[in-house]
């Protein structure tokens, strides 16, 4: 047995590599459909859920690959509150709580940005916030100060506001009647032009520059200065009422993760994960359908042949000589964005090939001497086909089932990348999509594009290469 | 010949049903969105006509109460939708003749947002403009792809089992799988963005009038041209060797052999031209995907041609263009199978026979 079984590899290795690419797709498969519930499925298109991740940063391991040329991409870092040292002084009448974090920075290139949510519990005294960075050069630069007192008065005026998070929106916000939150972004302008008042220090003109730049250079080039960095955040507090209740420092590197995020923050491994059962569904059910349906309308025409035949098979030429991608693309403008609705046009545009196959076949196997032989014997068509003729057909339905999973898979991929992908189920084809409308290729972003277009091209090649196999099998055996 | 003849009739019909098909495809879900547009426009219109600054219009005013305003907006739409035909729903029988009729006559209409060079919105015009350039960059890269196939796949024919057949034959399922349209994005990354030696838009700069702008096209059309070439050949390649492959089983090659003709005139010579039904079959079937796969292609690489046209019309919604564009690259595809039926069964003697 195990020996048939390495020699039958041997004779196929293409089908046995299709079939190894196979069983990587399912492992994913049951990973995405155990693991990944509904819910995190739907905060794909969660901008808030993203927010701590890097935009566009680079896989983490490309930094193995730039160690041997002494170049590495910084990388990215979150510190939790429970990660700062926490200095307090007490004075008569107020109290001064630094959290310092500590920033090991040993990176040939600026990290992208760094942002700090904070969220504070309020008395009856608005405490003040401020900002600072201490460099490695013992400089320290006051970055942004905030006195909470504007607060109070937002919350008379409006609080329709609170739950809006956008990327430049430094302001704190309430959340409730005495808690404040807010996040402070290196790119807002109070960053900015708190960092203004250094530019006599730094030997080149800083006024055009974004802040992480400004924080991290070297005085006389802008060059990254390398070292131990550290953030300040302090909260001044007249009252013993005001808490810190939440600190963080996202330093947003250029690498991260296993493939990357994209433009909008996204980790690439997650939508490749939950892509995988999706673009699975969609071949497996449209092959499994056309080839069915294939079969028997091909049957049915080969069969009979007479009129009804001949007139079947002009529907079979009308449809194939329709220019189907044209028409999809028509049709999805109307209906389009919804998957069940691919689904069945793919297979509304699948079967007609197959069906003229098993029509050939059936003609063939029909005009064999057994057949006659059973006519004659005065078995019903009915049974003669079902035993006879589907027993016959059934290994080559096997293999066009393999070879039409792809189509479908291809066909999805590049209805998606024209936009008529269904939002609700993330796919390889729109994150691609995505990915040129952010013009990823001319920027350079080829870790949101690679990985994708690579998990489409396995899937596809998977089934190729099965199917070819499946068929050089059923010749075989046809020889023989 | 009487079979030749009934056999072109058939698939003329055929094709005739086809097109009428996607026609009313087309007009059918297409003509409501059209006509809901050109209602806008006129609402638009007649809103605009009767407001704006009081004093410069001394027709304005006349009104004195908004209603009577409102009066005057609602005739001048019902007046202009009148003319226009646009009372009528979509699918009442005049308006569909008319709009067969306007599409049979090649007469597409004007885009909403698109224009030449020479500034004309005319759908005919744009069409006009755009087709040279995905001719020219469609059928240099099959012609290459052809030559590439013919004369590699029958030399590998003579070599099977040999390492570059197996390569093919891996390669051949492997650039099937891949989306031409992703390995263009890949292409694009690797050659201007890493290497910067091509542009990563494939638009030339200068404008069509300018002395340079032939070099020009043709150094933007290099990287495109590249990457078609590079997954379509492998394909292609397996295909023709399959087939020589075949025919060189075929007892009247031995005996060929047998007689003593030279190896390669048997392969390049005989064998070749019987695979020559076959083959066509094939290179038409391919020339047709390649010319519905352009549309991405095109897009990616920026390539002023009808694939990229297209794609714009569908991001912006622009119907008339998308019509337009819908008729005539259907009307194409379907010229070219038929050509390409008919040249099969002209040069195939047994469908001339009547044998099939």
């Amino acid at each position: 047995m195990a020996i048939k079984l390495i020699k039958l590899i041997k004779e196929n290795k293409g089908g046995f590599i299709g079939a190894l690419l196979l069983f990587f797709l399912m492992i994913m498969t049951c990973y995405a459909l155990l693991f990944v519930s509904t819910q995190s499925r739907l905060q794909w298109n969660d901008p808030i859920f993203w927010s701590d991740n890097p935009k566009t940063a680079a896989p983490e391991w490309f930094n193995i690959i730039l160690k041997p040329f002494g170049y590495q991409l910084p990388e990215h870092k979150i510190f939790l509150q429970k990660d700062a040292i926490v200095n307090t002084l007490n004075d008569i009448d107020f109290k001064l709580e630094n959290n310092t974090f500590s920033y090991q920075f040993d990176y040939n290139e600026f990290p992208s940005s760094f942002d700090i949510p904070y969220t504070i519990t309020l008395g009856e005294i608005p405490p003040i916030l401020e900002i600072y960075v201490k460099r490695p050069d013992n400089l320290e630069f006051k970055i942004y100060s905030n006195s909470l007192e504007s607060v109070n008065s937002l919350q008379n005026s409006e609080d329709s506001s609170a739950n809006s998070v956008n990327d430049n929106i430094t302001a704190p916000t309430l959340i409730n009647s005495n808690t404040v939150s807010g996040r402070v972004f290196s790119s807002s302008q109070e960053v900015q032009n708190s960092l203004s008042e250094y530019s006599n220090i730094f030997k080149f003109p800083i006024s055009g520059l974004s802040s992480e730049k400004i924080i991290y250079s070297q005085t006389d080039s802008n060059t990254p200065l390398k070292g131990e960095y550290e953030f300040i955040f302090s909260v001044y507090s007249f009252d013993s009422d005001t808490i810190l209740q939440n600190l963080k420092l996202v330093i947003q590197g250029k690498v991260f993760g296993l493939l990357g995020t994209d433009e909008f923050r996204r980790d690439v491994f997650f939508g490749i994960l939950i892509g995988t059962p999706v673009a699975l569904f969609i071949g497996i059910t449209v092959a499994l359908s056309s080839s069915f349906i294939g079969l028997f309308y091909g049957l049915y025409s080969g069969y009979t042949g007479k009129k009804a035949g001949t007139f079947m098979l002009t529907i079979i030429d009308i449809f194939i000589s329709l220019p189907t991608f044209i028409i999809f693309i028509i049709i999805s403008i109307h209906f389009g964005r919804n998957l069940l609705f691919l689904i069945g046009l793919f297979i509304l545009f699948g079967w007609p090939g197959v069906a003229l196959l098993n029509r050939t076949f059936s003609i063939q196997i029909k005009n064999y001497p057994y057949i006659e032989a059973s006519k004659l014997m005065g078995e019903s068509d009915f049974k003669i086909v079902l035993r006879h003729i589907v027993p016959q057909l059934l290994p080559f339905t096997l293999a066009n089932f393999a070879l039409s999973v792809p189509i479908a898979i291809l066909g999805e991929s590049a209805l998606s990348f024209l936009g008529f992908g269904d939002p609700s189920f993330p796919t390889w084809g729109q994150m691609l999509q995505e990915a040129h409308a952010s013009s990823a290729e001319t920027l350079g972003y080829w870790w949101w594009i690679v990985s994708p277009g690579l998990m489409i091209s396995i899937t596809s090649i998977a089934f190729i290469l099965i199917g070819r196999s499946l068929e050089n099998l059923v010749k075989i055996g046809k020889r023989r | 010949m009487r079979v030749f003849f009934f056999f072109l009739l058939k698939k003329v019909i055929i094709l005739f049903i086809v097109l009428s098909i996607t026609l009313f495809l087309t007009i059918f879900l297409l003509g409501s969105t059209m006509d809901k547009i050109m209602m806008d426009q006129v609402r638009l219109q007649a809103i605009n006509s009767v407001s704006g600054p009081s004093l410069e219009n001394p027709q304005l005013q006349q009104f004195k109460t908004n209603e009577e305003r409102q009066k005057l907006i609602n005739q001048q739409i019902k007046i202009q939708s009148q003319s226009l035909g646009l009372d009528e729903p979509w699918y009442s029988p005049k308006k569909l003749f008319n709009g067969i009729y306007k599409i049979l006559t090649l007469n597409l209409g004007n885009s909403r947002f698109f224009t030449t060079y020479n500034g004309s919105n005319s759908v005919n015009e744009l069409i006009l403009e755009k087709l040279p350039n995905t001719i020219l960059l469609f059928t240099t890269s099959s012609i290459t792809i052809i030559l590439i196939g013919l004369f590699y796949g029958t030399y590998l024919a003579s070599k099977e089992g040999s390492l570059p057949e197996k390569f093919i034959s891996g390669l051949a399922a492997t650039s099937r799988g891949v989306p031409d349209w992703w390995f263009s994005m890949i292409m694009i990354v690797v050659f201007s963005f890493f290497l910067h030696i091509f542009p990563s838009r494939a638009t030339p700069l200068s404008s069509p009038n300018e002395p340079g702008y032939v070099l020009d096209l043709l150094y933007h059309m290099t990287l495109p041209f590249i990457t078609l070439v590079i997954i379509g050949f492998s394909p292609f390649v397996y295909y023709v060797k399959y087939i020589v492959l075949r025919i060189l089983d075929e007892d009247f090659i031995k005996t060929l052999r047998i007689m003593g003709i030279p190896k390669k005139n048997i392969l390049y010579v005989h064998a070749l031209k019987n695979a020559g039904p076959q083959l066509s079959t094939i290179l038409g079937l391919g020339i047709t995907a390649s010319l519905s796969g352009s549309l991405l292609v095109e897009q990616i690489f920026d390539w002023p041609g009808m694939g990229n046209l297209f794609y714009n019309a569908i991001t912006q919604n622009d119907s008339p263009l998308i019509i337009g564009l819908g008729y005539i690259s259907v009307l194409i595809y379907l010229l070219t199978r038929l050509i390409l039926d008919v040249c099969f069964t002209y040069f195939d003697p047994r469908i001339k026979s009547g044998e099939t």
